[in-house]
């Protein structure tokens, strides 16, 4: 059973806390919801939870975070777990996710989403440190899958298949990142429509939407740019195949104004709205949305 | 993947896969370029004025050689740059006003996200049998640092954070006493006399009235200690500083 869904939604960022906070209660901008960065918040005080207890009184909230280091081999931190649990209190958070990686190891943190290799004995580490992990919250977690920029030699299966066994031997939700399996389907060379196809819908509580910077030969996941057509695409394909799914733009740098990003919100709800009710007519459409709005 | 990022370990090479147009090592340099410039980031991020004071040739060699001695070792980068002032003094010892900088400045990051605790109000001083005034002790905002600087910090560091024009190091002809501290939302810092600081030190180490009035007759005359004392505290309410008092 999914968590309720919570409509179309933003990444907070402190850049924005006045266009939010400082709008009529009759004119709050159109967001249904927030995902915060929760380290960002595991603080003693000041402005952070200032703002942050004012957005929660005015909208849902969902948090995410980069520190779970769920593939680790470190034990599970559970002073970083008891703050989160915390937070997720203060703010009534609907949901709690992280990625699925590894972001250190004896101690030491790289802060980066490192990939894990695509083994069956990864899969059992993993889920079983992803039940401890939800037995500890008490509550199921959401997983995202990360952009990725080499494949080790030891995966024995693709990307889809991984994250859908953790995920069912763990019995935790899916944050399916659009952008990364666009990323990492270039960087990699898979088809992202099999990617798509091969998760199971039951398990797919929320999407990211995010931007990205090409290179030649390989594409990093910056989130300093708007989304491209190709990853709005790739969302129409994936608004086809998963019910009851919440989508929300996550923008890390290079932050633009916040009605640019509502540009963008409205563009997924286009893209939502036109194919669950056309899908035949859908990539036509978005093509047109898209140099409208964006 | 953590030897490769932390000392160059090439030895993960032989289990990243190759592809018809980049190579593992390529492959394993946006990992590696990646951590470098994250944690540069997040060191400038929190030290913005040490940044500037260097350059940002010198920060970006001097963020990567403390990344290498001070790995991160928490789970928020918001404590990466915990032992700047440390690195700095070990490394930049004929460069002291850079470690002096970095202490102001992670005294001020302190209080931006110090505990949110509520100021002592007037009247709780009103409120206090004239008989217990000895025995006060005082108890500060979390977020109060105190400091003696050696060089005119504060100043160069008001100057880069205007972005007006900047002014050179200078060392003091003696060191002066300073406070940074948050009240509310807002950071503060400001100078303190010398008898000012001697008893804002006495104070947070747990010296009572009594012990602060004895001590600050080293500057001023014993008839005229309890007022100024009681002068510091009035101010230190007002400013947000004192958060309770108890006597036995």
């Amino acid at each position: 059973m999914k968590y309720s869904p919570l409509g179309f939604g933003l990444g907070l960022r402190k850049e924005h806390y006045h266009d939010i906070l400082d709008s009529p209660s009759d004119k709050q901008p159109d967001i249904d919801w927030f995902e915060i960065l929760t380290e960002n918040y595991l603080v003693e005080g000041g402005k952070p939870l200032y703002f942050l207890d004012q957005i929660c009184e005015r909208y849902p909230v969902v948090m995410h975070g980069v520190s779970m280091s769920i593939g680790s081999t470190d034990p599970i931190d559970t002073n970083y777990l008891s703050q989160v649990k915390q937070l997720a209190g203060r703010t009534n958070a609907h949901w709690i996710s992280d990625h699925l990686c590894f972001t250190g190891l004896d101690g030491v943190n790289a802060h980066d989403l490192l990939p894990l290799p695509y083994t069956e004995e990864t899969i059992k580490f993993v889920a079983n440190k992803i039940k401890q992990t939800q037995d500890f919250l008490g509550r199921r977690i959401l997983i995202e899958n990360v952009s990725s920029y080499i494949t080790y030699k030891q995966s024995g299966m693709t990307e889809w298949e991984f994250v859908t066994a953790i995920s069912e031997e763990s019995d935790s939700l899916m944050l399916l990142d659009i952008n990364n399996i666009f990323v990492s389907a270039f960087n990699h060379g898979f088809d992202p429509i099999e990617y798509l196809d091969g998760v199971p819908a039951h398990r797919v509580q929320q999407h990211h939407l995010a931007g990205h910077t090409q290179y030649d030969d390989y594409i990093i996941d910056t989130h300093d740019n708007n989304v491209v057509d190709g990853v709005w695409n790739l969302y129409a394909e994936a608004v086809k195949r998963f019910d009851d799914v919440s989508t929300m733009i996550e923008r890390d740098d290079n932050i633009p104004e916040l009605s640019e990003i509502m540009k963008e919100l409205q563009m997924a709800r286009d893209i939502y709205a036109v194919t669950k009710d056309k899908s035949s007519q859908v990539t036509n459409q978005i093509t047109s949305k898209s140099n409208d709005s964006v | 993947m953590m030897a490769f990022l932390l000392s160059k370990d090439k030895g993960i090479e032989s289990d990243v896969v190759n592809t018809k147009t980049i190579n593992a090592k390529q492959r394993l340099s946006i990992y590696g370029d990646g951590y470098g410039y994250r944690l540069h980031d997040a060191l400038s991020e929190n030290y913005p004025a040490v940044h500037t004071l260097l350059g940002d040739h010198d920060f970006f060699k001097i963020a990567y050689e403390y990344i290498d001695r001070f790995p991160s070792q928490h789970f928020s980068l918001r404590f990466l740059g915990s032992k700047l002032e440390e690195f700095l003094n070990e490394n930049y010892s004929n460069e002291p006003y850079y470690a002096e900088m970095a202490r102001f400045e992670w005294a001020l990051r302190k209080a931006f996200d110090a505990t949110n605790q509520d100021p002592l109000e007037v009247k709780a001083l009103q409120e206090i049998p004239i008989e217990n005034w000895g025995d006060l002790q005082f108890t500060f905002h979390q977020s109060v640092s105190r400091m003696d600087l050696h060089w005119n910090t504060p100043q160069l560091w008001a100057a880069i954070d205007a972005e007006s024009d900047p002014i050179p190091p200078e060392k003091l002809e003696y060191p002066h006493a300073w406070l940074t501290w948050r009240h509310g939302l807002i950071n503060h810092y400001r100078s303190l006399d010398v008898d000012e600081g001697w008893a804002l030190d006495s104070a947070m180490s747990g010296g009572s009235f009594e012990n602060l009035c004895e001590g600050i007759c080293e500057w001023i005359d014993e008839e005229h200690a309890p007022a100024r004392i009681a002068g510091f505290l009035g101010n230190w309410i007002n400013e947000g500083l004192l958060v309770n008092l108890k006597y036995d």
